[in-house]
């Protein structure tokens, strides 16, 4: 299982501060946290049918990131035939921390903290699904 | 149809790929929260692609701008796919091309040299805006 990496798929919605805050974070597990561990999916291309994005959600255990109820990085996983092995809402980590991201431009002190707090739980379950 | 267009709705990329996905979503969050507020709208990429009957109604009933931040052209396909011909496309790299020194960097944090690109692009989102409503309804003098 050396080697073995894990695909990322996050909420790149615009018109919520969550979206920011999803959007945010993988890019702190991909550059900062698990560096050469993770595969960060593109979700334009996804959404818009690119076959080396399908395949790639294929292939590798899939992270979902989802900034709001609506679920559309689970929902394109599953539409693209991926394998979900793990899943990260992030207004459920918003309420429990008591976390406020001001907007989808600035999303704030609050936003920051909570962009850290995903950005861990993300990584946890890359080591998960990498070690396991 | 008989309605007033009176808004135009904006597409925007926003890929986690490349900088000019974070170019093209900042560039349409200055026009939507600054540039042209009163006359746009944004169109989550994600829920109109992932099947949302809403934001698939809006895009058909109003005309709309695509904003991709690649070739690959995802927003302009996607709309095309689902709702009909865009009124106006861009496409990031296009813009880049009036600025060959400029090497972009950042996926995260722009630099105040990317930053002063996204401000570019949305100046010219802005521009379109204003042609596409122009065209609809007449033109209207204003103030970029």
């Amino acid at each position: 299982m050396e080697n073995r990496k894990v695909a990322v798929v996050a909420c790149a919605g615009m018109d919520k501060a969550l979206g920011s805050v999803a959007r945010d974070s993988i890019f702190k597990v991909v550059e900062v946290l698990r560096p050469g561990k993770v595969e960060l999916v593109c979700l334009p291309p996804l959404l818009a049918g690119v076959s080396a994005y399908s395949e790639m959600v294929k292939n590798l255990p899939v992270v979902a990131v989802d900034g709001c109820a609506e679920r559309c990085a689970t929902k394109l996983i599953v539409k693209n035939g991926g394998r979900i092995r793990g899943r990260v809402l992030v207004p459920d980590s918003a309420k429990k921390h008591g976390l406020t991201p001001k907007s989808a431009s600035d999303i704030g002190s609050d936003g920051e903290k909570l962009v850290g707090i995903i950005a861990e739980e993300v990584a946890s379950i890359v080591d998960k699904l990498t070690e396991g | 149809m008989g309605m007033a267009v009176n808004k135009v709705g904006i597409i925007s990329c926003s890929g986690e790929e490349i900088p000019e996905g974070t170019i093209s979503r900042i560039a349409a969050l200055l026009v939507l929260e600054k540039l042209r507020y009163d006359e746009t709208v944004t169109i989550c990429l994600p829920l109109f692609l992932a099947g949302s009957e809403e934001e698939r109604v809006f895009a058909r009933l109003f005309p709309t701008i695509t904003v991709d931040g690649c070739e690959k052209r995802c927003a302009e396909i996607g709309t095309k796919k689902y709702s009909g011909k865009p009124a106006a496309t861009i496409v990031v790299t296009d813009i880049l091309k009036k600025y060959p020194n400029l090497n972009l960097k950042s996926r995260d944090e722009l630099s105040a040299e990317e930053l002063e690109l996204a401000e570019k692009v949305a100046e010219e989102i802005a521009k379109k805006v204003d042609e596409v409503l122009e065209q609809k309804r007449g033109p209207k003098r204003r103030e970029s």
